[in-house]
């Protein structure tokens, strides 16, 4: 009985401290905790320490969360949660207009904020903008330059699905003496729907297209579809598909996918400059940059540039003024120039921003969008159900070898059709 | 052939019983030997041997310092909540599995059926309302249950209760009635009867509550996920070793690392209560 | 007994259990089956909850991928079953075959049991991913391992044997603990006058072990029926519901079990509602399952 006497002393000691500790750490004092919600989990310890610094100059406790670190969990699905249980931050992030859709309700209206004059790539819904640009980023084809090179491939050359025909014919003849394992790098594993019914699919959608230009994407969101700009991007699927290492294709994953090209055992890898952090640490330093996807017989000559993501203010927020605060800090403070670009090697979205970059793809993205070509990121007009659970298994089916070209196209529309 | 109860060819047995156990190891020792690696060296080769058994070290202190992962208040939330739920767990399915098998009537027995009766509800069902229920409480009567310990403890005391009811109540009935009603006779209380008498007797099942009870809750991912959430002020080993495994980047040296770390503890415990496990098993489970 | 049944004592014991069960269990359940007909979204609500009777669970037998789903997971749990089961009565008779080390054997196959689902998922995706692919002496006999096309995650079939493999990896252990209770429960003497009788070892097992084991048949058909049925955490991390397949015209997620297909729902889809619907559904099919196999393993115990 002692025992159980003892124990039950014990309990109620520790339960004194449970409810407490529960009570998040803003028991220090009078400061306001200022909560933002951020999917970068590759930034996350810099984004701490940038927010901690800015915090401890404005009097705000602010507390950075970061998911999509996790393998199931993502921005929407903490939100969902966070919204079950009565608690959304501040400050979160949200890809497109979709997510923008579901959000609505609870996204403040932030047009009148300096920043917008300053960006090109805000987001804007119904004349308003709602969405700070996290960041500026891109994918094309990336390429090794050296093997290139070596291979005595122009990569300026690399324009339309002819061009790229060629050159993997190529580089798959002279794989021995190159050292490649395969010509490109592309994973298509249900779990990589990312790559190919988000960043590939956008091929289809902007290619080629002026910046904004949105014909295409609606065509298809009306059930529309141009037959013949869907078998030419089928077949630029197809030789992506059939250069591509088999194994890392279909069940292979990011790290795998990026490893390949890393190591110099591919030449090509569909991936965009984020990349760049992953590819550096695995030792690898050859020089490297993005060239136009091939997705059509017409030569193209841009590679897909837009925000990633945006911060949204969440209009019920009781530090509004603070998460308003912090963002501009972020756009017109060295401490914010420094944080976004050398510390998190980001490419800022906003011009009074003159630092840049010091990796070789961001500085590719850079010099794209310099030059002004740039294709504009259409995707996420599309659900991300429609995108995961509908065109996801299409491309994994057709890497796989499941079904052919015809059935590829054939599938597509299809899945066009159904969204009428 | 096999034979349990005569020793007949023993040696050819231990052979495919020895080789079935490093089967069944294999995969862990795998854990183990790419715990011990940079990630690099791990792609490379997924099966070669560290080549310096530091890097296990190096690897367990780049976990033990990241900011992100915060490890050691991880583990001491992961221990507390472990703890705490499983003391709650067998004092409260014990007492009442005892005073359910020891009150013969309907009424005792409806109540046994709706515990074991719900063991087949799926956690789907109730995940999500269990969020939106834990803030009408907050709202209403001003329990905190979201974001803290006892909202925690509470929830795996709930989804626990059915299979450790279940199984004391398997165990108890195989005790004889004669000692209790020999205390009776001594003036012991109900209460004491239980805490005094019955509950020691209960050891064996009680490691197997324990065990089982204890593997879940540490191992436990989506219910801390919804319960505490992320990047809160309590965080426990699984969501901390979830931050590893990207959507995007899959660190395998950090990961298998905090793999090891996160295994250590309910191994030592299951080594503790093994023999006792197999007796519970015994009476308990098997009705 | 003169006390009459339901005194303070019996409701003081059982009050933090069921006040638990209450709070944690029955309530949100029955929240559960209400938003099942509702249109709760994930979404902040202004109008509030409208009533929309049985639409969710028109709709979810409506949507192709979810039929699939229900159909694979019955596949899936028959033969996760099977081979666990298996494996599982395997590892029992021969760690109480009287071997030198059955401790430490019985310890090592329960070992498995201490890794979570989801960490259990990610070495077995390391081992069939990176592993198998560079064994070094098997993959020069049998190159075909390394191949794309036969990596075990790389098709539909092969995938579902990845999870039972893995399931059954992390569960066996489990259920052979069981086996191993009831085995040693049985009386020595039976073996003895068996022995008298000159048995061999075979017919010691059909006309010894397994009748005197029926009870521990029962309980272990259950655990691996309900927790087959509710597989999530390995089904995630393994295989995140790839590769894809075609079914009925459609294409869709080819190893995505009733539980992920629920969570997706919820999640990637944002229908609560439908997801609410979805697991009301996989719950009564569980409560029928249940019953017909209890019912039917009890009577085999009566006859046996």
């Amino acid at each position: 009985m002692k025992k159980v006497l003892l124990v039950l002393i014990m309990i109620s000691a520790i339960m004194g401290n449970v409810f407490a500790n529960g009570q998040q750490e803003a028991g220090s004092g009078v400061r306001p905790t200022l909560e933002l919600l951020q999917n970068k989990p590759e930034i996350d310890p810099q984004l701490k320490a940038y927010a901690k610094a800015w915090g401890d100059a404005n009097g705000v406790d602010v507390a950075i969360k970061t998911v999509g670190g996790s393998v199931d969990v993502t921005v929407g699905q903490m939100l969902t949660i966070g919204y079950a249980a009565g608690d959304l931050p501040d400050i979160f992030i949200f890809p497109g207009v979709d997510d923008y859709k579901q959000w609505a309700e609870v996204i403040l209206d932030v047009s009148d904020q300096k920043w917008v004059d300053d960006t090109a790539v805000e987001f804007v819904y119904d004349g308003k903008v709602y969405g700070f640009p996290v960041a500026v980023e891109g994918w094309g084809m990336a390429y090794n330059a050296e093997i290139l090179e070596a291979a005595g491939i122009d990569p300026a050359g690399l324009v339309n699905l002819e061009a790229y025909t060629a050159a993997f014919e190529k580089l798959d003849s002279m794989k021995a003496e190159l050292g490649l394992d395969s010509v490109m790098s592309m994973a298509a594993a249900i779990s990589m729907s990312w790559v190919t019914a988000h960043h590939n699919f956008n091929s289809l959608l902007s290619n080629g297209l002026a910046y904004g230009d949105l014909s295409v994407t609606n065509d298809l969101l009306a059930g529309k579809v141009d037959m013949d700009r869907l078998e030419q991007y089928a077949s630029w699927v197809e030789l992506l598909f059939t250069y591509a290492d088999q194994s890392i294709l279909v069940t292979g994953d990011y790290d795998a996918q990026v490893g390949s090209f890393a190591m110099g055992k591919s030449a090509f890898l569909h991936q965009g400059n984020w990349a760049d952090g992953n590819i550096e640490a695995s030792g690898a330093s050859f020089e490297r940059a993005f060239a136009p996807h091939g997705s059509m017989t017409e030569a193209t000559d841009g590679i897909f540039v837009s925000a990633p993501s945006y911060y949204a203010i969440n209009k019920d927020s009781k530090v509004v003024d603070y998460a308003k605060k912090f963002l501009n800090d972020l756009v017109y403070t060295d401490e914010g120039h420094n944080y976004m670009v050398n510390e998190a090697g980001m490419i800022p979205a906003f011009s009074p921003v003159t630092l840049s970059p010091s990796s070789p793809l961001s500085q590719s993205v850079q010099k794209w969008v310099a030059d002004g070509k740039v294709y504009s990121w259409d995707q996420y007009y599309f659900s991300e159900d429609f995108r995961n659970n509908t065109l996801g298994p299409i491309y994994n089916q057709f890497a796989g070898k499941q079904i052919n070209k015809a059935q590829f196209i054939d599938a597509l529309n299809t899945a066009f059709e159904s969204l009428k | 052939m096999i034979n349990p109860k005569i020793r007949k060819k023993p040696l050819l047995l231990e052979v495919i019983t020895a080789f079935l156990f490093v089967l069944f190891l294999m995969p862990i020792f795998i854990v183990v030997i790419n715990a011990g690696k940079d990630s690099f060296a791990i792609t490379a080769n997924p099966l070669s041997l560290p080549e310096d058994w530091l890097q296990i070290f190096r690897n367990i202190a780049t976990i033990w310092t990241d900011p992100n992962l915060r490890y050691g208040s991880s583990f001491f939330a992961s221990s507390t909540i472990t703890i705490l739920s499983l003391l709650f767990i067998t004092l409260v399915a014990g007492q009442a599995a005892w005073i359910l098998v020891r009150t013969k009537s309907k009424l005792s027995q409806i109540i046994f059926f709706m515990f074991v009766a719900a063991m087949v509800i799926p956690f789907q069902i109730v995940m999500l309302p269990l969020v939106s229920w834990f803030r009408i409480v907050h709202k209403f009567i001003g329990i905190p249950l979201l974001r803290t310990y006892a909202g925690m403890i509470l929830s795996y005391v709930g989804f626990g209760m059915s299979l450790s009811l279940f199984m004391y109540h398997g165990f108890i009935k195989g005790i004889p009635l004669e000692l209790e009603e020999a205390a009776t006779i001594d003036g012991c209380k109900k209460w004491e009867i239980f805490y005094r008498i019955i509950f020691p007797l209960l050891k064996p099942i009680t490691a197997t509550v324990l065990v089982l009870n204890g593997i879940w809750i540490w191992n436990d991912y989506l219910l801390p996920l919804l319960i505490l959430g992320k990047g809160n002020a309590i965080q426990t080993v699984p969501l901390a070793v979830a931050n590893f495994a990207g959507a995007y980047v899959k660190q395998w040296d950090l990961i298998l690392t905090a793999v090891l770390l996160a295994m250590i503890p309910v191994i030592i415990l299951f080594l503790f209560l093994q023999r006792y496990i197999i007796k519970g098993m015994v009476a308990g489970s098997i009705k | 007994m003169k006390k009459k049944q339901h005194d303070l004592v019996f409701w003081l014991f059982l009050a933090p259990a069921v006040i638990a069960f209450l709070m944690v269990i029955l309530i949100p359940f029955i929240m559960g089956i209400f938003y099942s007909m509702t249109d709760w979204t994930s979404r902040p609500q202004p109008e509030g909850l409208q009533f929309v009777g049985l639409l969710n669970f028109i709709d979810s037998f409506k949507d192709i991928s979810f039929i699939y789903s229900f159909l694979l997971t019955i596949v899936y749990t028959f033969v996760n079953m099977i081979v666990i089961n298996i494996v599982a009565f395997g590892l029992a008779l021969l760690v109480t075959s009287k071997i030198k080390f059955d401790n430490i054997f019985r310890a090592g196959f329960f070992l498995p049991n201490l890794i979570g689902g989801l960490i259990l998922g990610y070495i077995w995706q390391f081992i069939f991913n990176m592993v198998i692919p560079n064994l070094p002496v098997i993959s020069a006999i049998f190159p075909a391992i390394a191949e794309s096309g036969n990596l075990m995650l790389a098709t539909r079939d092969s995938a579902v044997m990845a999870i039972v493999i893995a399931g059954s990896w992390q569960y066996a252990g489990y259920i052979m603990m069981i086996y191993v209770a009831a085995i040693i429960s049985v009386p020595e003497e039976l073996f003895e006058a068996a022995k008298i009788d000159g048995a061999s070892s075979f017919k010691n097992l059909i006309h010894i072990i397994v009748p005197m084991t029926a009870q521990a048949f029962t309980i272990t058909m259950f655990l691996t029926l309900v927790q087959s049925f509710k597989q999530f955490d390995v089904n995630v991390s393994l295989t995140g519901g790839g590769p894809s397949t075609q079914f009925a015209g459609s294409f869709i997620r080819g190893t995505e079990l009733l539980a992920l297909d629920i969570y997706n729902t919820a999640f990637t889809a944002n229908s609560l509602a439908e997801s609410q619907a979805r697991s009301v559904i996989f719950f009564i099919v569980l409560v029928l399952i249940s019953l017909l196999q209890v019912r039917r393993n009890k009577k085999k115990e009566v006859e046996l």
